[in-house]
């Protein structure tokens, strides 16, 4: 049986109707107390229960979207939690990203205030906002914050809360247990096409979560946060998942300071060792695979290879024997400062040695996005990931991700997928090269040759008024 | 519905005015047509496919469509060939020869006591140049029933609709024919082409779900509405080819040619010819050699500029056959336009690097895996050097097979057994065998590349 894994994301406003399969997202305004379940008899009562349900917000989102060759408004509700008295809200990456022009906030008193983005992390799917709070002062609105719990002391079979808006329905409470704290998956499109999961392990938890629970928390008895509730098996029974408080915690701060997270990136590609051990000669619990290393990555430059056992980082030994292991240690790898230098302690056939690794800024392959109004013309940068992955000689390029029919660039015959490398001559090395020429194309309206790559074949094009 | 066409069409055939001549011409016509059949062996199944074909020479020499094999199949998997006259239940044996590149024919010969009952199409040919057919003359050709059928013959009529280059002078008739690979001929007999393969008819579908009409297109892969006019097939009945690999194989090394659209010709001020833009030019190609680049676009070969086809992508057949019709070691003069220049380019055309389906292949039976040899076509798609590529290629994996159970799949990249890497296919070949034949072996490790990635494979023997 295949089963996809989802965002429980959009829904545009209509109750219970399917937008686009993974576009299902909810919001939850705050929940009264009657509607707590009555047969639960610590939670009904608890003070910091009432208290969470205080700080869970909805999250009313317009964001801009080019994959059909214009500007396009998409409008999706998502849930949040407020954590902070200075107007901090948590939700899902893909419930707010930074092609979001409109933010309002519904606060559990049920009046609405409008919000900011402060930053967004798709690799942990964790979005920060920041509701105006000059408006709230104005208006003499009121709410609580949330508290993060610990989720590293959550065990499998505690009772957790899931807070949120499945299916538009806001104010739903479901109860459920841990399933299992640390669970395994990354997808590289997981976050509306951005990269997830590398760094993090999840929560599971069989609280019922339906699409539209996006962004709301995970709670334990006592109203702290140990969650952030985000995906879940469609077509499962109580398959929900959620990223744990300890990492949402980190994310914050970074989040808080710096408006995103900054993360080192070698370029490797690890494996579990789980049954390699004799094959490799090595004691068990000891060492992590490396699968593959990325072409031309700090890693590769290294010397290093797939097949290439790597023991210790900084002399602190690592294990990857099973896959729940490797976000750990990624995310080990990933914390160190950008430009530091590593010492890999790497096993190869019967030989042990030492390279030193210099890592780089992570990149996404997910590049920069605009589009080209008058050409009908949704593009995105080529991005060093994506040369990488798919084996081009640089990152010189944009991706056509989507035309208007009937617009010059559809007449033209560009088509979504084909890389354009040069307009009239001229290397397209930014985004800057193109909406330069599209400027002059809407000052002075005149056919440009562009040069595009559709699965490495070269073909000409004619862009013309 | 095929059948009700073949009936209405015999009817027309029956009640035509000529009925009389026509019937004696086809008796005697139908002595240059055979249908043939041969398997395909793989590594799981023996699968069989059936083609019609002409009869060429005195000798039994049969030419195939280019349809008539899949290009991926090695020649040595091709068993059994057996040549069927019409209407007859069994066939004899027959041996085959080869593909000629420049015209994609197959060449199949018969036994030779098939040989002295077929007479060659050529019989029929007109002396001197044969007659180009106007628009509206009446054509007629003939179609093969099945095998199970004993391949009876059968007549189609139509009548010429259009004649166009793409590249080769086509002919397309109102309605289909002849059966792909079979002889067309004009009232009085005289050959006046052979049909090609059919192409797709677009309909629109209504039922009563859906009305407003799904387009759907039906091809015809039994009969064929368009033939290759007589004098481009007579002028190269000469090429059967030397061995079945059909070597000597010229090369010029410019990969992914994409013709120059109308527009772009008129933008560049080439209106009245076409173009080639070549996306890669090969490593140590004879291209590359000559000094080619990376998107140049070809305008002229010898001289003469690419002339202008309909549609546009007909240019590129037109260069790919330019070079298949020389020999390795021929110069090729090409004009090209780089940036705003045009540079004259003079490359002497080399011989085709190892082909996929030349290269070598062995089956490990246990393993559940087919290997072959990493040739050049494996370093163009992988976008590596060619001083890059060591290992072998998975051609095959058994279903449910070890190999199948570890993730292996075909065409990933084999650069590592046990921790050790593999250079040259017979190295691979020798280490893999060992593994296959050693019965007390449970597990052996593999390190794949499938596309940019890498990735350790366990494979459990037991």
């Amino acid at each position: 049986m295949e089963i996809l894994i989802v965002n429980l994301s959009p829904a545009r406003s209509t109750l219970g109707r399917f937008a686009r399969a993974g576009r299902l997202r909810a919001g939850l305004a705050a929940l009264v107390a009657l509607a707590v379940p009555t047969a639960v008899p610590a939670a009904g009562v608890s003070r910091g229960f009432s208290r969470l349900l205080d700080a869970v917000v909805r999250i009313d989102v317009r964001e801009v979207a080019f994959d059909e060759g214009a500007r396009r408004f998409e409008a999706s509700i998502g849930s949040g939690v407020v954590l902070s008295d200075d107007g901090l809200v948590l939700t899902n990456a893909h419930v707010a990203s930074p092609r979001a022009v409109e933010i309002g906030i519904t606060l559990s008193s049920l009046e609405r205030v409008d919000a900011k983005l402060v930053g967004w992390d798709h690799w942990t799917d964790l979005a920060l906002l920041r509701i105006d709070m000059e408006g709230v002062r104005r208006r003499g609105l009121k709410f609580t914050h949330a508290e993060f719990g610990d989720s590293d002391k959550l065990f499998p079979g505690q009772t957790v809360y899931a807070v949120g808006t499945p299916y538009g329905l806001t104010r739903t409470v479901t109860r459920g247990i841990i399933s299992n704290t640390r669970v395994y998956f990354e997808a590289d499109h997981g976050v509306n096409g951005y990269e997830t999961g590398l760094f993090n392990t999840w929560l599971q938890t069989d609280a019922a979560i339906n699409p539209g629970n996006s962004g709301g928390p995970l709670v334990s008895d006592d109203g702290r946060v140990v969650g952030i509730t985000s995906r879940g098996y469609m077509g499962a029974n109580n398959l929900g998942f959620a990223i744990p408080a300890n990492t949402a915690r980190r994310i914050v701060s970074d989040l808080v300071r710096a408006g995103a997270v900054t993360r080192s990136y070698i370029g490797i590609v690890p494996g579990a060792l789980q049954d390699l051990e004799g094959f490799y000669a090595l004691a068990l619990d000891t060492g992590m695979l490396i699968n593959s290393v990325d072409p031309g990555s700090p890693a590769a430059r290294a010397g290093l290879q797939g097949g290439d056992i790597l023991l210790a980082i900084n002399g602190q030994p690592v294990d990857g024997r099973y896959p729940e292991q490797l976000p750990p240690i990624q995310n080990l790898i990933a914390s160190q400062p950008v430009g530091s230098s590593l010492a890999f302690t790497v096993k190869r056939g019967g030989a042990t040695s030492t390279v030193k690794v210099v890592t780089e800024r992570l990149e996404s392959s997910i590049g920069e996005e605009w589009v080209l109004d008058r050409w009908g013309l949704g593009v995105r940068k080529v991005s060093r990931a994506y040369a990488r992955e798919h084996q081009l000689t640089d990152d010189t390029g944009v991706i056509v991700i989507g035309v208007q029919p009937g617009y010059p660039a559809d007449v033209a015959g560009l088509q979504p997928g084909d890389i354009v490398m040069k307009i009239n001559r001229k290397p397209v090395g930014s985004l800057d090269v193109v909406k330069e020429a599209h400027e002059a194309y809407a000052r002075k309206p005149e056919a440009m040759l562009f040069e595009a790559e559709r699965s490495r074949r070269v073909s000409l094009f004619i862009v013309k008024p | 519905m095929k059948r009700l066409l073949v009936a209405s069409i015999l009817i027309l055939g029956a009640g035509a005015a000529r009925a009389a001549d026509l019937t004696a011409l086809w008796a005697e016509r139908l002595k240059c047509v055979v249908a043939v059949d041969y398997f395909t062996e793989t590594e799981s199944e023996r699968r069989m496919t059936t083609a019609y074909g002409v009869a060429i020479d005195a000798k039994g020499t049969i030419v195939l469509p280019p349809s008539a094999v899949d290009a991926r199949t090695a020649p040595r998997q091709l068993r059994d060939f057996k040549v069927y006259l019409p209407g007859e239940a069994s066939g004899s044996d027959a041996a085959y020869l080869g593909q000629d590149v420049y015209t994609g024919w197959h060449f199949v010969r018969a036994d030779a006591a098939t040989a002295s009952r077929l007479t060659p199409v050529t019989a029929w040919a007109a002396r001197g140049p044969s007659p180009v057919p106007s628009l509206a003359d009446p054509v007629w050709g003939i179609g093969l029933r099945s095998k199970d059928e004993d391949f009876t013959p059968y007549v189609l009529q139509s009548h010429v609709a259009l004649v166009e280059e793409l590249p080769q002078k086509t002919a397309i008739a109102q309605e289909e024919v002849a059966g792909p690979g079979l002889p067309v001929f004009n009232a009085s007999g005289v050959f006046v082409g052979l049909a090609a393969s059919s192409f797709g008819q677009t309909f629109l579908q209504f039922t009563r779900l859906d009305r407003s009409g799904t387009p759907i297109i039906l091809v015809n892969v039994e009969e064929s509405s368009a033939f290759v006019l007589a004098d481009e097939v007579l002028a190269n009945l000469g090429r059967v080819p030397k061995s079945v690999s059909g070597r000597p194989l010229a090369w010029l090394g410019a990969y992914g040619l994409e013709p120059m659209e109308r527009e772009v010709a008129n933008f560049l001020k080439l209106s009245s010819q076409s173009g080639a833009v070549v996306s890669e030019v090969l490593e140590d190609s004879p291209a590359e050699k000559a000094g080619m680049k990376d998107h140049d676009i070809i305008l002229a070969i010898d001289g003469r500029p690419l002339p202008r086809f309909r549609p546009d992508r007909v240019v590129t057949d037109y260069v790919d056959r330019e070079v298949e019709r020389r020999k390795p070691g021929d110069a090729m003069a090409l004009t090209v336009l780089r940036g705003g220049d045009r540079l004259e380019i003079r490359a002497v055309l080399g011989e085709e690097p190892k082909l996929i389906r030349e290269a070598e292949r062995k089956y490990l039976e246990r393993i559940g895996l087919t290997i072959r040899e990493f040739v050049y076509g494996d370093a163009v798609a992988r976008r590596i050097k060619t001083g890059e590529a060591t290992g072998v290629m998975v051609h095959y994996v058994k279903p449910n097979s070890p190999a199948a159970l570890a993730g292996l799949q075909a065409e990933d990249w084999i650069k590592e057994v046990d921790g050790a890497p593999v250079h040259a296919f017979s190295e691979a070949s020798v280490r893999l065998g060992t593994i296959e034949a050693d019965t007390h072996r449970t597990e052996f490790v593999l390190l794949v590349s499938h596309g940019s990635d890498t990735a350790i494979l366990r494979v459990k023997l037991r």
